[in-house]
């Protein structure tokens, strides 16, 4: 048997707000170097996006995807100045996953914020490694679309 | 070498940026994707996600007096990957609006009623055949602000997770014989008839309800690391 993979669709403008929040915070039951990470969303106009829905994956410090008590995904909303927030720990491995989800985004988007350098094959690679803002806090913006846009990755 | 995770047919998938559907071209990205070759980072995914999502009701419709408002409805949604295999605790939220086409959200500004009987999200676990089921109500249409004349059909929300990161799926199942189907700008975003077809539910009435059945598929058949 031989499934076409269901069509993807936007989120819409109702996503339930409960479903937003509270799993922005990774950090109970592993012990690491604990980061903040930070960032804004904007459109082509360049309009921060309020209710943008975020989710991660990542590694645990020791670089592993599979502990089991370790869950590396996390769920953020943007706020009405389009900042999203996650606190998390660092992950034994160069970069996390970011895939975004929104009302008008006709299917989920990926992207990876990375620590230290992107992938020379990447076109503006350099947008996707994280500024270091303070001790353990990162900032990564996000443009969907114009001038400055995040690359994204196929999917 | 095959695919890890084939890639998505894009006929069968939704356009980026729709005729109709202003906001489309404020948001999807100008640039080509890069491609990447997926590594353990995309071919592992998250496990008993309950952990970080607590589960929620499987009944929005009520009971008694405190039954919502509408043609009650049990939606029997089924995860499998592309070979048909069940994904079972894969987890399945769900939202939709009420009878009247209203969300019980602070973005809805349709002027419709609300309905104090109408919980309008759940929170499922997959069971061993890839199943959860919803007992709820059928929404209603509503329309589109300033869009001029467009009318959401009734239609349910779905976001389901597969067992491996690169088969995340959002998506919306839709209601057989719906004349607003046809000029859905949501729906007719993806090109593929049949594929179009296969995001519209089957009927399949039962003596006390009328059942709608739902197959969801996502990818990942051949990186299949265990949800639970």
């Amino acid at each position: 048997m031989k499934l076409v993979p269901t069509a993807e669709m936007t989120l819409g403008p109702f996503f339930p707000p409960e479903f937003a929040a509270g799993a922005n915070d990774l950090t109970q039951q592993i012990s690491g170097e604990i980061i903040e990470i930070t960032g804004r969303v904007t459109q082509l106009d360049g309009r921060p996006l309020d209710n943008v829905v975020i989710e991660i994956w990542q590694a645990d410090p020791q670089g592993r995807y599979d502990n089991p008590e370790f869950l590396g995904w996390g769920r953020a909303a943007t706020n009405a100045d389009g900042i999203y927030r996650f606190k998390t720990v660092k992950p034994g491995a160069p970069y996390i996953n970011f895939l975004i989800l929104y009302s008008g985004l006709m299917r989920h988007l990926q992207t990876a914020m990375f620590f230290d350098k992107a992938p020379d094959s990447v076109k503006h690679g350099e947008r996707l490694v994280a500024k270091k803002e303070g001790p353990n806090r990162y900032r990564f913006d996000i443009r969907l679309r114009g001038e400055g846009e995040t690359p994204f990755f196929d999917d | 070498m095959p695919y890890a995770v084939e890639p998505r047919d894009p006929l069968t998938q939704s356009q980026g940026v729709v005729a109709g559907y202003a906001q489309t071209a404020q948001r999807w990205p100008a640039q080509p994707p890069a491609h990447r070759a997926p590594g353990p980072g995309e071919l592992s995914g998250p496990a008993r996600l309950e952990r970080r999502l607590p589960l929620g009701r499987a009944d929005l419709a009520g009971r008694g007096a405190q039954r919502a408002l509408g043609q009650l409805i049990e939606i029997r949604a089924r995860v499998v990957d592309e070979g048909g295999v069940p994904i079972p605790g894969a987890m399945v939220e769900i939202w939709h609006c009420n009878a009247a086409g209203k969300y019980i959200h602070p973005n809805d500004a349709n002027d419709a009623p609300e309905d104090p009987n109408f919980y309008g999200t759940a929170r499922l676990l997959a069971g061993d055949s890839g199943l959860a089921t919803l007992r709820t109500i059928k929404p209603g249409a509503y329309p589109v602000p300033d869009s001029g004349g467009w009318w959401r059909p009734p239609h349910v929300h779905f976001s389901v997770w597969g067992r491996v990161w690169l088969a995340r799926l959002v998506t919306q199942m839709f209601f057989p014989g719906e004349p607003l189907n046809d000029h859905d700008a949501i729906l007719n975003a993806v090109r593929d008839p049949a594929a179009r077809s296969r995001c519209i539910a089957r009927l399949v009435p039962q003596d006390n309800v009328l059942v709608y059945e739902y197959q969801m598929v996502v990818r990942g058949r051949n990186a299949a690391p265990k949800m639970r």
